[in-house]
């Protein structure tokens, strides 16, 4: 159990996108717009930064919503929700990208992983809120040094592989991993503070 | 650090995606042989890994997604299929009982009869719905490869002319540039820096004619190696008409004039 900051609101706003899934599941099409209201920017923004053009972000977001609404009943609505949105929005951006570049087939083998992504949350998750976390992720990632910082987004935005990574920007495998790492191991932390 | 502790250490970097094979096949052995630690630690760091998505810089889509998304969605809800309804008994006479057994079966074959009817036009449509996606994916290729054909076929072309594009910085590096008086102008960098954030990189054409005002051409992003290719197929100048290029750094979606200082410059000989 890790110890976090009480936070009410971060608590209700998990318990409301499992009852607006729920109400997904009965074909509610204002459920669905109440979540598209709540979670479309950080989806939007998620896949611009990943494709940076607005029309094929677009074109991603709009797939991504669909498939949530056409098959709501996959969701498992005792688990967390957001980043599991988050992650199916961030594989439909990569398989894009992929598109374009043709870029190795590892992620192809990950994309089939989607059903399990995100299937528990640690604690924190329920009791901080979704702009404080937010905060604490800018906070701690752009505290990193720059290279650590680019590794990681790297990574994240752009689906690149440790060699990949260590190629890019000229640096040892190990301290690639290394980067990559203790960057998340600090973020977890980060947000597992109790301040 | 025992093999398990071992293991331990990957699942961050096989939740972001970025352990190379040998590592990934090493690990998704161990996690197929059941290992619950592993399987917890795995789903939190899935979960961590999730939240750098607050790194993206803050985007808004466009009301017209909103407004496709649910006129879609309102259109599939019409169709869904409607709950069935239970039935409650009550004391009636043995031939009312009778007809009542008959309508209902009718109704209940009409239901199925519906039912399957709604099913076999949802797979229509989810079949449909993929072949679009499939052509779109086509299409995107295609164009793809259609610009990249084009774009060399700019490079390689003897009537094109090359302009270098030094940096105003010393330490930036210097972009090139090729214009095909027909086809088109295509502009290349390497180890271009990103610009800051919500910030984009636009191309100017200077005019020869005096106190002509710069043309605000194609905005464009280094990717994260720094590489970056701009084509502009009908540039607003003649090649003849033109004095130089330049490129400066823009607010997200580009300006009618520049806003800031260029930061590199080629003059068209």
């Amino acid at each position: 159990m890790f110890l976090a900051v009480f936070s009410p609101k971060g608590n209700d706003e998990v318990s409301l996108d499992a009852t607006l899934m729920q109400q997904l599941l009965r074909r509610d099409v204002s459920a669905f717009e109440e979540l598209y209201e709540r979670h479309s920017r950080i989806v939007y923004s998620l896949v611009l930064r990943i494709l940076r053009q607005g029309s094929t972000a677009e074109e991603v977001v709009q797939d991504v919503f669909l498939q949530l609404w056409r098959n709501s009943a996959r969701y498992d609505t005792s688990r967390p929700f957001v980043p599991w949105l988050l992650t199916l929005a961030r594989n439909r951006a990569l398989d894009h990208l992929r598109l374009k570049s043709e870029r190795q087939r590892r992620r192809e083998e990950q994309t089939e992983e989607l059903p399990q992504i995100a299937s528990a949350a640690p604690e924190y998750e329920k009791v901080l809120d979704e702009k404080r976390r937010a905060e604490r992720v800018r906070a701690l990632i752009g505290s990193l040094p720059s290279a650590q910082k680019k590794a990681i987004e790297l990574a994240y935005f752009e689906g690149l592989s440790h060699s990949e990574i260590a190629a890019a920007l000229n640096e040892p495998l190990g301290t690639v991993k290394s980067w990559i790492r203790n960057g998340l191991m600090r973020l977890k932390e980060s947000l597992q503070a109790t301040s | 650090m025992n093999s398990h502790d071992q293991f331990r250490e990957l699942l961050e970097a096989y939740a972001i995606g970025s352990l190379d094979s040998a590592d990934r096949a090493l690990l998704e052995a161990h996690l197929a042989s059941g290992c619950v630690e592993c399987a917890k630690a795995l789903e939190e760091a899935r979960w961590l890994v999730s939240q750098l998505a607050y790194l993206a810089p803050n985007a808004e889509p466009s009301d017209l997604l909103k407004g496709r998304l649910l006129q879609t969605v309102r259109a599939e809800a019409a169709g869904s299929p409607a709950r069935p309804q239970a039935v409650r008994g009550a004391e009636v006479p043995w031939w009312l009982w009778a007809g009542v057994a008959a309508l209902l079966l009718f109704s209940v074959y009409s239901a199925w009869n519906e039912q399957h009817l709604r099913n076999a036009v949802a797979n229509l449509q989810l079949q449909v719905e993929a072949q679009r996606t499939e052509r779109l994916k086509l299409e995107q290729q295609l164009l793809a490869a259609k610009m990249q054909a084009h774009e060399a076929m700019i490079w390689s072309d003897p009537k094109s002319v090359k302009i270098k594009m030094p940096p105003k910085d010393p330490n930036m590096p210097q972009l090139e540039a090729m214009w095909h008086p027909e086809m088109g102008l295509v502009v290349r960098g390497w180890k271009v820096p990103s610009p800051g954030e919500k910030r984009v990189l636009q191309l100017w054409l200077i005019p020869k004619k005096a106190g002509g005002k710069p043309m605000p051409s194609v905005t464009f992003w280094p990717d994260a190696d720094g590489t970056f290719t701009a084509m502009v197929e009908n540039p607003p100048h003649a090649l003849s008409d033109t004095q130089a290029l330049a490129v400066t750094e823009e607010p997200m979606g580009g300006s009618p004039q520049p806003t800031s200082a260029p930061m590199w410059v080629g003059g068209v000989s």
